[in-house]
């Protein structure tokens, strides 16, 4: 006997496309979520890791070209107490000259001497991000103190980071309105050929006294449970590609960061619920539209 | 004002209707349908039988007059009241309007379970009225394995099984042989004398002579009554003893 919710339903191919199109539309959403927002994560995690350094160049050789070597030491030791004097900074140290070799190596070789090349020091400055600094200040003491000193406060190399991950975001933005609006309109489509190859029996059962409300009910449940499996089925699929993408960064690109957490893969859980909801009233809608034709 | 306790089922004043484009099927019609009504309705074809039922199961509205239906005029009713509206009425109609994807039993359980009944009862009151109308056997057959008089059955069954107030049935003894057809009509005769006004649009003089209901008569879109042979005879007959006594 078949259960209320199917009294007037007829198997009919509205039911296979919709659950089709929501599996496929959740299998992108849940790319376009998943990489997107691992894309959007890497690119603030750098921004946060360059934001949190600065770097001080100290010359080792005048403008005319003259040595500097008994007065560098002074100046590193002036810029490095300067430096440490600073609010917002957490930390300066000297880049030895070991490591400055090894920075060096791909451009000048091995064997290098670096003490005949005219190489600035350097002091790498860590950077409290949650109280940064007042660059501009800083700039000035070094400026009175060690006045060849140059800060580089990588702001120029942030900048198209910070337009690039704000591009991004809206990319993403963009794509879930494109895929939402793709999604309902798919759903008013699918509604509406149902009714058109159910018309006798809405008809029908309208004259034997069913209200709107019960009509409508019966719909929109019915593609709520749809939607929910076809939901569930893309995210599903979708998982196993995600989690190779990322098992596959993680090995070959190791210097990006794919900053997922649970948290992500548990948001993922939202998606079929949020198509059973859309599903929901999409129809809802769309059927009370459709009898209000009716007397 | 009349309570709608004892408002008429149905009253017709200077109804007309007329589909989108054409001349009037209906015209001027001025009528009244009390609760435990019995009446045959006659007419040729196309004059109008169809459409006089279509607008008492609020399936169209008047294009002139007023249609008031349990004391309420169908154009000031809202979507909700003409829906409470059709529960109280069955409707058997012409072509049956069976589900072909339900068998016998859910076709008929359609009313109850639209109500909101609940399941065991409507498994013993469907199964009463199924075997009752000769169809226990077919119960779980679906319509297109039946026979034109089964599916007309099955059709009745559905318009009786909610006990509505008002009954309104097109040809409904069309396809079953005249047994089955005055069986039929007994059934619908045993809802009456508990209160349920009933109309059968039929062509079928024998069965109308008959039972000795008065008639609706359509014809060119006007309706007459012609009351019961035997009424006119005993108001003849008073008329005649008044006529002594005068």
């Amino acid at each position: 006997m078949p259960k209320k919710s199917s009294i007037f339903f007829t198997p009919d191919s509205s039911r296979f496309f919709l659950v089709w199109i929501t599996g496929v539309m959740a299998f992108v959403i849940t790319l376009v979520i998943y990489g997107g927002g691992a894309a959007y994560s890497s690119l603030t995690a750098w921004q946060r890791s360059i934001s949190g350094a600065a770097t001080l160049q100290i010359p080792t050789y005048d403008d005319k070209g003259m040595s500097r070597a008994d007065a560098i030491e002074q100046d590193v030791e002036t810029a490095l107490t300067i430096l440490r004097a600073s609010n917002g900074i957490s930390g300066a140290e000297l880049v030895p000259d070991d490591q400055m070799g090894r920075l060096m190596s791909p451009w000048v070789g091995e064997g290098a001497i670096l003490s005949e090349l005219p190489l600035p020091k350097l002091l790498n400055i860590s950077v409290d991000t949650r109280n940064p600094p007042d660059f501009v200040q800083l700039k000035r003491d070094l400026a009175d103190q060690v006045p060849l000193a140059v800060l580089d406060t990588h702001r120029i190399g942030l900048a198209p980071l910070l337009s690039v991950a704000g591009g991004v975001l809206h990319l993403i933005v963009f794509l879930l309105i494109l895929l939402g609006l793709t999604t309902t309109f798919t759903i008013v489509y699918a509604t509406r050929t149902s009714l058109a190859a159910h018309q006798p029996v809405i008809a029908l059962i309208h004259l034997m006294g069913a209200g709107d409300f019960y009509l409508t009910r019966q719909y929109a449940v019915r593609h709520l449970k749809t939607a929910f499996a076809g939901a569930a089925a893309g995210v599903l699929c979708a998982v196993p590609i995600l989690w190779g993408i990322s098992a596959f960064v993680r090995h070959c690109a190791p210097e990006f960061i794919v900053a997922t957490t649970s948290w992500h893969w548990a948001g993922l859980l939202l998606i079929p619920p949020v198509f059973a909801g859309l599903a929901f009233v999409t129809t809802f809608k769309t059927v009370l539209t459709y009898l209000k034709t009716f007397l | 004002m009349t309570s709608k306790l004892t408002a008429p089922i149905a009253e017709l004043n200077g109804v007309s209707f007329r589909y989108a484009g054409g001349a009037d099927v209906l015209k001027d019609m001025n009528f009244a349908l009390n609760p435990g009504d019995f009446y045959f309705m006659s007419g040729d074809s196309g004059a109008g039988k169809t459409s006089l039922l279509s607008l008492l199961y609020l399936d169209r509205l008047p294009t002139k007059g007023r249609l008031r239906l349990f004391g309420s005029a169908v154009d000031e009713m809202s979507r909700a009241e003409k829906a409470r509206t059709r529960r109280q009425i069955g409707v058997v109609f012409q072509d049956f309007r069976l589900l072909d994807h339900l068998d016998a039993f859910d076709n008929v359980a359609l009313p109850l379970r639209i109500a909101g009944g609940k399941e065991g009862e409507i498994r013993r009151h469907v199964s009463e009225l199924l075997a009752w109308v000769g169809l226990e056997k077919e119960m779980k057959s679906f319509p297109p394995e039946l026979s034109g008089g089964e599916k007309q059955r099955i059709a009745i069954a559905r318009a009786v099984i909610s006990r509505p107030q008002l009954i309104l049935a097109d040809e409904p003894t069309g396809n079953v042989d005249d047994a089955m057809a005055k069986r039929l009509l007994h059934l619908f005769l045993e809802l009456n004398k508990l209160g349920t006004s009933v109309v059968i649009a039929s062509h079928n003089q024998p069965l109308i002579k008959h039972f000795n209901f008065p008639q609706l008569r359509l014809k060119d879109g006007e309706l007459s009554i012609i009351q019961p042979a035997s009424v006119v005879n005993m108001a003849s007959k008073l008329f005649n003893k008044g006529g002594d006594h005068a």
